[in-house]
């Protein structure tokens, strides 16, 4: 056993921010229900790889003013695009700003967590004993929105929830909750933006429940202004048939870990993750996917590609596990990473649990830096170095890019842009 | 069964050949457990110099207080009792043991492998003399006319005490590990080879270890330096089981291959599935150096055992190629690490391994790039295979890049042992065990190729017998 000191988690302002909700008892009751698991909880050991690459303290916050003063309006501008219905999570509650016709009429429901009625579903999928981050969201979440969509409905444009982080000095702590009904079929957006300056913290957690035959989307787009520490949590868990493809857009922030996954507990489930990040300046990107599958039949597909500029440091760990009794599945995951600067520095940890024989399972890594050729190719046809390096990096991603929503993607590709001309 | 004269005269000269002093006055087998007195003990039984006896006492101090590892198989690390193993023993103290006490399987094992019968008993234990010392040393006059030292460890320390102190735990520090610690405290026996500048040793050196008496641990000790432009192949372990009831063994080896000298070493360990193996083995290759780990892990009850490259001299180059067979209730917990410090090296990790039954075989790996080592390269493959809806593998490799001009892979296959083959073999007119069998030793075939003839032979006889009644 390890000799490291254990750290009581001592959360100053906890107390407070309980007492400061006006809510069902069913939801207080699992407040102090995750703060009784937090009490008992002790900062991660750095040894274990998870928290290997960042310092745990850092996602311990005071937490005397969650969510803090609105940064401009509380909402802000409207998400632009088409959409289903959007909402806004700012200064620690939810604005919905519409929920179209169509969806409405078929049940659709996007409203404020706190007064939704989602015991049995809340925490199911991220329960507080997940880790300490993910408890302390459990007892404090503030500004939480609640996506149900009815069996049977499919939506053609997505939902759009925009977490807004709050000023320097702000803790936001927002839960999103995505209930998708039986053979249902619809895309959730959630991104994250803003925040001001140097210790804007952020501790997200977003849970997807996938009844069977159901189909989702979740993209999580994250674009934080520089200087926000965040950790953001997303777990799936996807019943017999269903089906999730979940992406990870990672851009902003200054130090951020974000701890992605599903869970495949139907026979014949599946889940494909796609992850794209780029860190530029001093950046700190720690990423980890997991896909456990935990029936039969089931099948996962993984590609997560990192792009680093500057003295950015980026880590990835992804885990699959096979568990017993899960046989005649499938597993395979990719991760590559892009160095754009002899500073940069990335660490990869694929890694593979399998406790049943009957599996195809496989996975890859690289690390490498632009191909000289490539660039060679290019600027012999005349292209500017910073032009033939932005298209590597554009036919780097654009593999995994390919595979996401057309929005999504259209989204993540301004990002893209946008970062790499900021470096020339 | 009859002794057999020969296998008495081994070791017998030995006091006189090595000049090993009688150790009547003090002990000839150290009390259960571990202390300060049985390190002062064992070391002035040795008669070592003052500087190593410090060092096993500094490096106790460092055992005791390190933690056991917080990762790996901690459930069976934990259970690990160190308060019941006997640190050192002298073979002429064992009693009460024969052969008929070797359990069956064991004995059907050296018959089926074609074990000599002299180098049976002697792998039971119940033979052979000078039990914590190596025993099978045929310094050919060849070597010594090369000025190729080949000694067991404490006659190294004797003979070549500078040599050994120039290099000795400078590659391994006992703060590395709680089981370096520990091995730099109680050690005993190991090998010690010397090649100097130039030299090439054409045959492999080859050295047996083993464990023989109750609760006792080895901790071999080996350190093996080639010079300038040296070359020489050392060889480890055999394939037959080595038996012994409830140990631990826990080795630690270092080699140091300095410019554009080539050091290989290959281990077969097949000890018996009561061992706890925890060895720590690690290289350093200076300019131009190759330095290749052949490592195959058939027995032990849990292996941890990462073999570890420091390319610290430019083109430098490093190889671990290794097998793992993980049977019913095993746990073969293997990797490598190639850390890379200097420009334009390279290494090449290929881990194979094969759990059946409730058998579990982790990867662990790790591949460093320190800023600076620019145009280094490395490639990782693990492939693993199951036999059995119970058998376990897990592969946790660990990359971390701090330059951007390397190009760093890593690869891993996990498939199970495939009906669409043995389909394909059995409509041949294969039977299904003799397609299991062909299936494995494919799996396996890199690594094989790699060994000497007579290894390879006995390796896949053995393989035979693990896959013995794997069907159904």
């Amino acid at each position: 056993m390890s000799a490291e000191p254990v750290f009581a988690l001592d959360v100053p302002g906890l107390e407070k921010s309980l007492e400061a909700h006006e809510e069902p008892e069913a939801l207080r009751a699992m407040r102090r229900q995750a703060r009784e698991v937090l009490a008992g909880m002790a900062l991660p050991d750095r040894a274990r790889h998870l928290w290997r690459y960042t310092d745990p303290r850092l996602f311990v916050p005071a937490l005397d003013a969650p969510g803090a003063a609105p940064a401009d309006s509380p909402a802000g501008p409207a998400p632009e695009g088409p959409r289903s219905a959007a909402v806004v999570i700012a200064d620690g509650a939810p604005h919905l700003l519409e929920l179209g016709e169509g969806a409405r009429r078929a049940g659709v429901v996007v409203a404020d967590l706190q007064a939704a009625g989602v015991e049995g579903l809340l925490g199911s999928a991220v329960p507080a004993s997940h880790g300490f981050v993910e408890a302390l969201n459990a007892a404090a979440w503030r500004g939480g929105v609640l996506v149900r969509v009815p069996a049977g409905v499919s939506l053609e444009a997505p939902v759009l929830v925009r977490v807004i982080a709050g000023r320097a000095g702000s803790v936001s702590v927002p839960r999103v909750l995505v209930v998708a009904g039986e053979g249902s079929s619809f895309e959730v957006v959630e991104s994250h933006v803003r925040g001001d300056g140097a210790s804007t913290r952020v501790l997200s957690v977003t849970e997807v429940l996938v009844a069977d035959g159901a189909r989702v989307r979740y993209g999580l787009v994250q674009r934080w202004r520089e200087g926000v520490v965040g950790h953001l949590t997303v777990r799936a868990r996807l019943a017999r048939g269903a089906a999730a493809q979940l992406s990870l857009a990672s851009f902003g922030g200054a130090v951020v870990k974000a701890d992605i996954g599903a869970r495949l507990e139907g026979e014949g489930a599946e889940v494909e993750t796609y992850g794209v990040a780029m860190g530029g300046n001093r950046q700190h990107l720690d990423h980890h996917t997991e896909h456990l599958h935990a029936a039969p039949h089931t099948r996962s597909n993984l590609d997560f590609k990192v792009a680093l500029t500057q003295a950015a440091r980026s880590a990835y760990t992804g885990m699959i596990r096979i568990a017993e009794g899960a046989g005649a599945s499938e597993a395979y995951q990719e991760n590559r990473n892009l160095l754009l600067s002899e500073h940069a520095r990335a660490e990869s940890i694929p890694e593979l649990e399998i406790l049943t024989d009957d599996v195809r399972c496989s996975h890859g890594a690289t690390v490498a830096p632009l191909d000289p050729e490539q660039l060679f190719y290019l600027l012999s046809r005349g292209l500017p170095p910073g032009q033939a390096q932005r298209l590597i990096v554009y036919g780097f991603l654009d593999q995994t890019l390919q595979r996401l929503p057309e929005t999504t993607r259209q989204r993540i590709e301004a990002l893209v842009a946008e970062r790499l001309h900021e470096e020339h | 069964m009859a002794s057999h004269p020969q296998l008495a005269d081994i070791g017998s000269d030995y006091a006189q050949r090595y000049g090993f002093r009688d150790p009547e006055q003090y002990f000839l087998k150290a009390p259960k457990g571990l202390s300060h007195e049985v390190v002062e003990m064992i070391s002035r039984l040795k008669g070592e110099p003052e500087w190593m006896r410090t060092f096993r006492h500094r490096a106790l101090d460092t055992f005791l207080a390190r933690p056991l590892p917080s990762w790996g198989n901690t459930e069976l690390l934990s259970q690990i009792d160190f308060d019941q193993i006997t640190y050192f023993v002298r073979a002429t103290e064992r009693q009460g043991e024969s052969w008929d006490d070797v359990p069956a399987d064991i004995k059907r094992t050296f018959d089926r492998l074609g074990i000599p019968e002299a180098e049976r008993k002697f792998l039971a234990g119940v033979s052979a003399q000078y039990e914590s010392e190596v025993v099978y040393h045929s310094v050919k006059e060849e070597l010594t006319r090369q000025g190729v030292i080949f000694l067991d460890m404490d006659s190294g320390l004797r003979e070549h005490e500078a040599l050994v102190r120039q290099y000795f735990a400078t590659v391994i520090p006992a703060e590395d590990n709680k089981f370096a610690a520990l091995n730099t405290a109680v050690w005993s026996g190991g090998s010690f080879v010397y090649v100097p500048p130039g030299v090439e040793v054409a045959i492999p050196l080859q050295a047996y270890f083993r464990i023989n008496a109750e609760r006792m641990g080895q901790f071999e000790r080996t350190l093996i330096v080639a010079d300038e432009g040296a070359k020489v192949h050392y060889i480890e372990g055999c394939t037959a089981p080595v038996y012994s009831t409830h140990s631990l063994h826990s080795a630690v080896v270092e080699l140091i291959a300095r410019r554009g000298a080539r050091i290989r070493y290959t281990t077969i360990q097949n000890w018996a599935t009561n061992i706890y193996n925890l060895v720590t083995k690690r290289a350093v290759a200076y300019e131009d150096a190759v330095v290749e780990w052949v490592d195959g892990n058939i027995g032990s009850r849990l292996t941890m055992k990462y073999p570890s490259i420091l390319l610290k001299g430019e083109r430098a180059h490093g190889e671990v190629l290794s097998i793992a067979f993980a049977g019913p209730g095993q746990h073969q917990d293997a990797g490598a690490k190639a850390i890379h410090l200097a420009p334009n090296t390279s290494s090449k990790i290929t881990s194979k391994s094969i759990s059946r039954d409730t058998g579990r075989a982790t990867y662990r790996g790790m591949v460093k790039v320190r800023h600076g080592a620019h145009g280094s390269r490395t490639a990782v493959q693990c492939d693993a295979l199951l036999i059995g809806e119970k058998a376990r593998t897990d592969t946790y490799p660990t990359m971390e890049i701090a330059e951007d001009d390397v190009r760093i892979e890593h690869e891993a296959r996990v498939s199970r042992l495939g009906d669409e083959q043995l389909f394909y073999l059995r409509s041949r007119g294969i039977s299904e065990d003799q397609a299991r069998l062909m299936i494995v030793n494919g799996f396996i075939e890199p690594f094989v190729k790699e060994l000497p003839m007579e290894y390879a032979v006995e390796l896949n006889r053995l393989i035979a017998l693990e896959m013995e009644g794997s069907v159904g």
